[in-house]
């Protein structure tokens, strides 16, 4: 009998069925609802969209990672996942070139670049958005128009239905029904956050993500928000809060590995969320949270380290 | 249904034990030459009391140390010895042995006249388990009879017998545990009384009902033997979870079980404590479990201290389908083998062979904080961040992290979606931390 095929690794030797890859996949077929949503609401527009940002998202990580001589890991499908976040996250219309900045900025700079030794600190989707968010708008005071070029972000000029909370609704406000289900401008991904929860009931049941973030973020809004004042339902129903709490502030490299930096991670986030849309700017809140969210993570990390195993907490 | 003692974290790997919890123990044949390692067991190493060219009998003492850490070794076989010379063993490190060439016909082990065992004296029984050569058979194999001294500051009132079996595959304590149940509990009860404790703990998983109803119909005459069923979950029986399953004592990091007055011997050490104080049998023989997917006919075989896996594969039909991994000791924690040629050892549990189907290799990758690990890890620690401070070798990080309390079970990189073997890392760190402590 021929024993050449011996491997010799050291233990253990028995491995469960987790995947990185199977676990970026399970986050695709997540992501699947909305972005269908979103491709029945703005059709060939959201298209081509997730078209380029999926594309460029992982062209510029096999570029990369070429560059920097380290080991292509395009099958595990994180760029993948990166780029359609990064289309959700976005207007529909929006020129082309903008996209492929964000996602530059999204892979080249916070995922490679700021990771350094061996994580980013920074969601790259969200740190692209802002960088061009934030960029654009910049602009848009010498340039007259959003975004680096022109035929820049035309969808954030319509009434978002967090514009409606800010500006004292005027007009027709939607319904909680509509923000489950209907198209209701600013991102692609703000067409109905049913199809968010869809996803993020997946991920649950798959165990991808556990309950502490999405559950902590969404309590201190809506809870947070009455406090203020404000329509806590709306404020969870509307704009980014559901794909933020579920898809990004639970990106496993960017959140609190223990349980309870993670329940401060939800709070911090949550928090911000609420402060800023009552008293900053209407959009952008939750991208802007998160992002302040992640800068705490090492810090969590060590505040919160587990207690060994028959330790005693000096008295 | 209640739920069942356990502990903290851990996990539910496959455990495939039907394909050799039913089969009863037979004897594996006795091979050619048996290669004996003078150490087997963490201490002191022996020194040969033979020489090449020496008759031996079965069962005679062949090593001996001064030191008290140590336990002396005993001759598999009757025979001549051939060799005294450096061999690698089952980790690959090379360890002097005594190669026998055996007779070809052996004798039978005879009994010596049966002793009042109730009458025996603590000083008497950690002298028997110590002439015996009585290691902890479940893998470790630290010599018995420093674990029945604990320091006089520290008194133990519970001996616990890991009945467990947690790791997969293996079910040789389970089979003994059937076919010796009145050995076993009156060797428990030896345990007890050389550390002057009040009571004995079997702790039996949930998958092993049969056992744990043999033992308390066994135990229900004894008022100071109980029987307990936990939970079938991975690492139960690591000593410091067994004794917080069976007790809540939690003993403290970089502390020994008799902290907290506990002392946990296994299945196979209580037997073999027995087997010496009862018929004056030294350890030279052991039950262990030859499986897996790779084992034509799966067994438990009492096997001689020396057997190389050749034999064992042999007496079990030879491999099946396309071995890949060939592992000394249980999947979780035992050592994978270039060869058929490591010799058995007293603290052998099994030899297990995995096909290629059931064996996944994936290749390491970056770590993706997904806190699977972190989760897992029955001692709390942060394997993660072991990993990563050993990557960029900061040793004072790793500890931090915990890298000395990790008794490596392996639980972590189980379940690790990037295939990180944070074991590997870890005793690299451990032996860092070490050599940077001696300076
Ligand atoms: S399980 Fe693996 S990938 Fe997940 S945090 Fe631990 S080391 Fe990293
Ligand atoms: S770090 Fe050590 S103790 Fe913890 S799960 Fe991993 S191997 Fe086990």
């Amino acid at each position: 009998m021929a024993l050449d095929n011996l491997v010799v690794t050291p233990p253990p030797h028995l491995k469960s069925k987790e995947q990185t890859a199977i676990a970026m996949r399970d986050v695709l077929i997540a992501l699947a609802p909305i972005s269908i949503a979103a491709l029945v609401a703005f059709t060939y527009n959201a298209l081509f969209n997730m078209a380029v940002c999926v594309g460029s998202a992982m062209f510029f990580e096999w570029a990369v990672r070429k560059m920097r001589k380290k080991k292509v890991t395009l099958s595990d499908g994180s760029a993948a996942v990166t780029g359609l976040l990064l289309a959700l996250l976005l207007p529909a219309k929006i020129h082309w070139l903008n996209m492929i900045i964000a996602s530059f900025v999204a892979v080249v700079i916070a995922k490679e670049l700021l990771g350094g030794l061996g994580r980013n600190l920074f969601n790259p989707a969200l740190f692209g958005f802002v960088f061009i968010w934030i960029g654009s708008g910049f602009l848009a005071s010498w340039t007259g128009h959003l975004g680096f070029l022109p035929g820049g972000f035309d969808g954030v000029q319509a009434a978002t239905p967090l514009a409606y909370l800010k500006q004292g609704l005027e007009g027709p406000v939607p319904s909680y029904a509509a923000l489950l289900f209907a198209n209701y401008g600013g991102a692609i991904s703000e067409v109905g956050c049913f199809w968010v929860l869809l996803g993020g009931g997946y991920l649950l049941y798959r165990k991808v993500i556990n309950w502490v973030i999405p559950t902590t973020i969404l309590a201190t809004v809506f809870i947070l928000a009455y406090i203020l004042g404000s329509d806590g339902l709306y404020q969870i129903l509307a704009g980014g809060v559901m794909l933020g709490a579920f898809f990004m502030a639970t990106d496993w490299v960017t959140s609190p590995i223990n349980r309870w930096g993670q329940v401060v991670f939800g709070l911090i986030i949550g928090i911000l969320i609420v402060l800023i849309r009552v008293y900053g700017a209407p959009s952008g809140a939750v991208a802007y949270s998160i992002l302040i969210g992640n800068a705490f993570v090492p810090l969590l990390d060590k505040v919160f380290k587990p207690k060994r195993f028959g330790e005693v907490v000096a008295a | 249904m209640a739920e069942l003692k356990t502990f903290k974290g851990g996990i539910h790997p496959p455990y495939n034990k039907e394909l050799a919890s039913g089969k009863a123990i037979k004897e594996a044949p006795v091979p050619r030459e048996v290669v004996i390692p003078l150490q087997q067991h963490i201490g002191a190493p022996c020194e040969p009391l033979v020489s090449e060219g020496d008759r031996v009998e079965l069962g005679q003492k062949i090593g001996e140390a001064q030191a008290f850490v140590s336990a002396p070794v005993h001759s598999s076989v009757a025979g001549t010895v051939k060799a005294i010379t450096e061999v690698a063993n089952f980790t690959g490190a090379k360890v002097k042995s005594v190669v026998i060439e055996a007779d070809p016909s052996q004798p039978e082990f005879s009994k010596k006249p049966g002793k009042d065992l109730e009458a025996l004296t603590a000083e008497e029984i950690r002298e028997i388990a110590k002439e015996a050569g009585l290691v902890g058979m479940g893998g470790a194999a630290f010599p018995t009879h420093v674990k029945l001294s604990p320091p006089a500051d520290k008194p133990v009132d519970t001996v616990i017998i890991n009945a467990c079996e947690c790791e997969p595959f293996l079910t040789c304590d389970h089979r003994l545990m059937l076919e010796r149940t009145d050995d076993l509990v009156a060797g428990a009860r030896l345990l007890k009384a050389a550390v002057g404790a009040s009571k004995v703990i079997f702790g039996v998983e949930a998958n092993k009902m049969d056992a744990a109803d043999a033992l308390r119909s066994r135990a229900s005459s004894y008022p100071d033997v109980e029987v307990e069923i936990l939970e079938v979950k991975y690492p139960e029986g690591a000593e410091k979870m067994l004794i917080f399953a069976l007790t809540g004592r939690k003993v403290p990091p970089g502390k020994l079980p008799s902290e907290v007055g506990c002392l946990v011997q296994n299945v196979g050490t209580a037997l073999a404590l027995y087997e010496a104080a009862a018929w004056g049998k030294p350890l030279y023989e052991r039950v262990l479990t030859v499986t897996g997917p790779g084992v034509r006919e799966p067994a438990n075989l009492m096997a001689r201290i020396g057997t190389p896996i050749a034999t064992l594969i042999e007496a079990c039909g030879g491999f099946v389908g396309n071995p890949v991994k060939l592992i000394m000791g249980g999947p979780m924690t035992g050592w994978a083998q270039p060869d058929t040629s490591a010799a058995v050892v007293k603290g052998t549990s099994g030899v297990v062979v995995l096909t290629s189907d059931v064996v996944d290799l994936g290749e390491e990758g970056e770590c993706v904080r997904c806190g699977k690990c972190v989760d897992a890890c029955p001692m709390f620690l942060s394997p993660n961040f072991i990993v990563q401070a050993a990557k960029r070798g900061q040793w004072d990080k790793a500890e931090m992290w915990g890298a000395l309390d990790c008794f490596e079970c392996g639980c972590c990189s189980y379940e690790c979606p990037a295939y990180i073997p944070h074991v590997d890392y870890v005793r690299k760190a451990k032996a860092e931390i070490a050599a940077l402590k001696k300076k």
